[in-house]
């Protein structure tokens, strides 16, 4: 059988808890072996559209196509997705074999069939043999978010859906999963639909990522799209110490000419690629990411300077960040690779340099 | 004295066994100091239902200026129970089962009277209950006043079966009958009829062949009982829709209440004599002083208060069960439609063809044969 | 475990938990150990006597009778818990999980019935099953004999009596177990293929367990004593072993022989709930 191309084929979805509109004309598809994250904040609608792919919810409106089929009226139950959730939700009376077996043995699998299968997860997950027999009570954080993981694939679905399942691990458990969910997701070559509200998570695991706010999609697209061409303001300061930087923008040969009171620019002139749908005209906003500043050197020039005081610092490892006040009162965030002699000290007068093509401008 | 299964039993005659009990009693109150008598304002009460009515209880609070605290007892042996185990400390009067009453002057747990100082009520009531009046009497000595009384024979429907059909237990054991006797579950009461309609005198002594016998007629009485109740208005539904066609261990107790509301087809009747044997039972309430009360005048003022005619007429006709009152005088105060309620006009003859109730020698024996019976008929 | 295990050496836990042992000693030991002394004793017109003698447990041992009756206790015991858990799960089930805001209302009503007098209910009852009540007039109406159902005043009356009074034990210690449940454990169940039905034997029985045991051993207590429903609704041809305790202490004013059938009714019911939950524990064990 030829696999379709795209996975899931969402097509004008509207959901209504009662009176209120969660989702909202919402069109999505997902390619075959892809991995897309859903991100948003809380209450944007991404565990609603999770739970409309699972089966968990009805729509109130448009289609749902997963693996060429309509999904209207088939249960979650046979659906060819699997979902990972949030607190896990692992069986407490079954043991971790029962627990990762549990979808083979609905399927009512030849038990030999059952075993390997479950051995075979356990592997991949990196799980000792020994924790077969164990009730998840028995293992870490971490043991069990592996054992939620193996149950949800030892099926292979053709669509997993993971619903924020690394929220509740602390940071340094976290990365680590996160690298093992990646590596899973090349090994297996399964769908991936990922919620989270950390982008930062959705960029280092997603191939393509969905910002959501208040039920509709705001932006969709790779992450690097996602991070240097956000689609409005709300989606460049989901992630990081953004600047945004008050501007005018005029339309001018070529593509714009922008007047920032903040940023003094020898050729303030930008490419139609460096202005975000709906910023051409009026009021914009000048986005630098903070790793795009460089700290310049007495007398050392750039294409646009920001001129201020350090008002802090803070070393980072691999990085420092300085905190800079401008005169008119704007904070500037800066990262700068770390060096073992401090370029600038509190209070000290500096002078932050940029190029004009780092520039990217989105609406006011 | 027998013994059955380590337990003293009763001794061969009534006598011995009042005296029993009084030296039970004797031992019992050993070494307590009676309580000082002084004007009461609160007194402890133990009767039957009926003797707690607001109509009875009230005018004599008010008169007396004193509060009554009721304890109703379901069971006379445990009522009786209950005062000699030390509750006599607490209580000042008592209405119970006559048996009972009688028991308790000897048991030392009742203050005995003096007939004379009752000699007016005493003249208030039908001769058959004036002084001396044997049932409440042991050596010459009295405990307590009678205030109620009726008889024990069948309940007869008269709407499913002709009265005649009842002037013998006969039918209880009739095929024809199975499934439509009911039986009371009120300890010894339907064991008696059942002794007298096997011919045996239940308030003699026993030999082992009659206690047999008494068994043999439970068990046979247990083939054809539909249940055994111990709820007067689950007795008397029954009785009313006819498939109850009557109750065993009751009597005018059962009816005279379904008889004021109307039911006139509701009757209770004694049989006639078997074998030259009574088959009827005279049940009676007796009312008397428990030892030491506190004030000693207001428990005579209630006993007083009880037997006084027009309290009598309250007493007959209470919500649960309507009964006759040894009072003479009370007759007067009667309508016509309350005698035929009673029963008046048949009361004497009840009263001759019966025995006069009394606690039976084997009690507990016929008791252990009820329960093995009873155990056995399911 | 662990923590259970701390918790106990510790002096000022054990210190604290004083007063609820001595409550427990006072109101449930003492009277338990007066009731055996008691069956030690003699009666004597009427009276206790101080016989400290054997001679009321012989008589127990040597009838017949009133291990007739233990037994007919135990079994009717045995059969209503069945019943009731059984019965309570669907019920549970329901409440919990498919009458959504109904659920505060029929919940209320259980409560309501479940606080009016057992006296009322049990004679509700009789006036329903009698051969002329409710029940048999409504079959007649549609056409079946008059009295079809002639089950008032046998075992199986006080069956129903007793599932009727003592349902609601299990129903809310059931329900109270599902309504703890993770819902995302039923989704999760779903979500790995297993139908409604499925989910309710993989997940939610097995999860409400602890409650439908509590059910049960509250039910088979209670129904160890249970007195009006053989009384009234069975006829009293079928005594169970309150009624007989109720005749020995009250009737035959035999409290020491009373004492000894309370203290064999103890024991009985004492033994059923240890061996299961001897076997809980064993099964537990076996499947960890």
């Amino acid at each position: 059988m030829q696999l379709p191309s795209q996975i899931i084929e969402a097509t004008g979805i509207e959901k209504y808890y009662g009176t209120y509109r969660a989702l909202k004309n919402m069109s999505l598809s997902v390619a075959t072996g892809e991995f897309l994250a859903l991100v948003g904040p809380s209450g944007c609608g991404k565990t609603s559209l999770l739970k409309i792919l699972a089966g968990f919810e009805d729509l109130s409106g448009g289609s749902l196509m997963i693996d060429g089929r309509d999904m209207a009226g088939v249960p979650a139950s046979e659906r060819p997705t699997r979902m990972v959730f949030q607190k896990l939700a692992l069986f407490p009376h079954k043991t971790v074999a029962q627990n990762i077996g549990f979808p083979l043995h609905l399927a009512k699998r030849p038990k030999p069939e059952i075993g390997a299968a479950v051995r075979r997860m356990l592997e991949l997950m990196h799980l000792k043999e020994s924790y077969l027999n164990r009730y998840p009570h028995e293992l870490s954080g971490g043991e069990q978010q592996r054992v939620a993981l193996a149950r949800s694939m030892v099926s292979q679905p053709q669509v997993l859906l993971l619903d924020e399942p690394m929220s509740a691990l602390d940071a340094k458990l976290k990365k680590s999963l996160q690298a093992e969910l990646k590596r899973l997701h090349r090994q297996v070559g399964t769908s991936f639909v990922h919620v989270t509200h950390d982008l930062e998570e959705a960029m280092m695991l997603a191939d393509r990522i969905c910002v959501m706010r208040a039920g509709e999609i705001i932006q969709l697209g790779a992450p690097a799209e996602i991070y240097y061409r956000p689609a409005d303001a709300f989606v460049a300061s989901f992630i990081g110490d953004t600047n945004l930087l008050p501007a005018r923008l005029s339309p001018a040969q070529d593509g714009f000419t922008f007047d920032c009171a903040t940023l003094s620019c020898t050729q303030p002139q930008l490419h139609a690629q460096q202005v975000a749908p709906g910023a051409e005209n009026g009021a914009a906003l000048v986005m630098i990411r903070p790793e795009m500043l460089r700290l310049l050197a007495p007398g050392e020039d750039a294409e646009c300077v920001i001129e201020g005081e350090v008002a802090e610092y803070f070393i980072r490892g691999a990085s420092i960040q300085y905190r800079v006040a401008t005169r008119d009162g704007t904070e500037i965030v800066m990262d700068i690779p770390g060096t073992s002699v401090l370029p600038a000290r509190n209070g000290e007068a500096v002078r932050l340099g940029l190029s004009v093509a780092d520039i990217f401008v989105v609406r006011g | 004295m027998t013994q059955k299964n380590g337990i003293p039993m009763f001794s061969p005659n009534r006598r011995g066994f009042l005296q029993g009990m009084g030296a039970a009693g004797l031992v019992g109150a050993a070494g307590l100091t009676p309580r000082k008598a002084r004007a009461a304002t609160a007194m402890q009460y133990m009767c039957w239902e009926g003797y707690d009515k607001a109509s009875i209880i009230q005018p004599f609070e008010a008169a007396q200026d004193v509060t009554l605290s009721i304890d109703l007892i379901t069971d006379s042996p445990g009522g009786f129970a209950k005062l000699a185990a030390g509750a006599w400390r607490d209580f000042d009067a008592v209405s119970s089962d006559s048996p009972w009453i009688q028991r308790m002057g000897p048991a030392g747990i009742a203050e005995f009277i003096d007939a004379g100082e009752f000699a007016d009520v005493y003249d208030s009531f039908y001769e058959q209950f004036r002084a001396p009046f044997a049932p409440l009497e042991f050596d010459g000595q009295i405990t307590g006043l009678p205030t109620r009384w009726g008889w024990v024979g069948p309940t007869v429907n008269t709407q499913f079966d002709d009265l005649d059909k009842w002037s013998s237990y006969a039918p209880c054991f009739d095929p024809d009958y199975k499934d439509k006797i009911c039986v009371l579950d009120w300890g010894d009461w339907p064991i008696m009829p059942m002794a007298l309609y096997a011919g045996i005198n239940p308030y003699k002594e026993l030999d082992d062949a009659e206690l047999n016998e008494i068994r043999l007629v439970l068990r046979a009485l247990f083939k054809n009982t539909r249940a055994v109740v111990a709820d007067l208005s689950v007795a008397q539904k029954g009785l009313m829709d006819g498939s109850f066609r009557t109750l065993i261990g009751g009597g005018t107790y059962c009816t005279s209440a379904l008889r004021k509301d109307g039911q006139k087809h509701i009757m209770s009747i004694v049989p006639e004599p078997k074998d030259g044997l009574n088959q009827g039972i005279i049940w009676m309430e007796a009312t008397g002083i428990v030892k030491d009360p506190v004030d000693p005048a207001k428990a005579k003022a209630l006993l007083r208060h009880l037997t006084s005619p027009e309290v009598a007429v309250e007493l007959a006709w209470t919500e649960a069960t309507c009964n006759l009152v040894p009072s003479q005088q009370a007759e007067a105060l009667f309508s016509d439609e309350q005698k035929d309620v009673l029963q008046m006009d048949y009361m004497w003859e009840a009263w001759d063809k019966s025995h006069f109730h009394d606690v039976a020698p084997n009690i507990d024996q016929m008791l252990e044969i009820w329960q093995q019976e009873l155990a056995a008929a399911r | 475990m662990a923590v259970m295990d701390k918790s106990w050496r510790d002096a000022a836990l054990r210190i604290s938990t004083l007063p609820l042992l001595l409550l427990f000693a006072t109101f449930f030991v003492i009277p338990l150990v007066m009731t055996v002394l008691l069956s030690f004793q003699g009666t004597q017109y009427y009276r206790l006597v101080w016989t400290w003698d054997l001679k009321v447990w012989a008589d127990v041992f040597g009838q017949a009778h009133y291990w007739k009756i233990m037994w007919r206790t135990l079994t009717m015991a045995l059969i209503c818990t069945l019943l009731c858990s059984v019965l309570a799960i669907p019920i549970a089930y329901a409440m919990v999980n498919r009458l959504g805001r109904w659920s505060e209302h029929v919940m209320l009503l259980m409560v309501f019935a479940f606080l009016t007098d057992a006296v009322l209910k049990t004679f509700g009852w009789v006036l329903f099953l009698d051969r002329s009540g409710v029940l048999n007039g409504t079959l007649q109406a549609l056409g079946l004999p008059p009295s079809a159902v002639n089950v008032l005043f046998t075992p199986s009356a006080t069956m129903i009596g007793m599932v009727y009074n003592l349902l609601p034990y299990a129903i809310f210690t059931t329900a109270l177990s599902m309504a703890r449940i993770d819902r995302d454990l039923l989704l999760a169940s779903y979500d790995a293929g297993a139908s409604r039905v499925r989910s309710f034997f993989e997940v939610t029985l097995p999860l409400s367990r602890p409650g439908i045991s509590a059910g049960a051993v509250l039910v088979f207590v209670l129904s160890l004593g249970v007195f009006l429903e053989p009384k009234v609704m069975g006829g009293g041809t079928s005594p169970m072993a309150a009624e007989l305790i109720r005749q020995s202490f009250e009737t035959r004013v035999n409290w020491p022989l009373g004492a000894a059938l309370t203290v064999v009714l103890i024991v009985i019911g004492a033994a059923v709930l240890a061996l299961a939950g001897s076997v809980a524990i064993l099964r537990a064990r076996r499947a960890a």
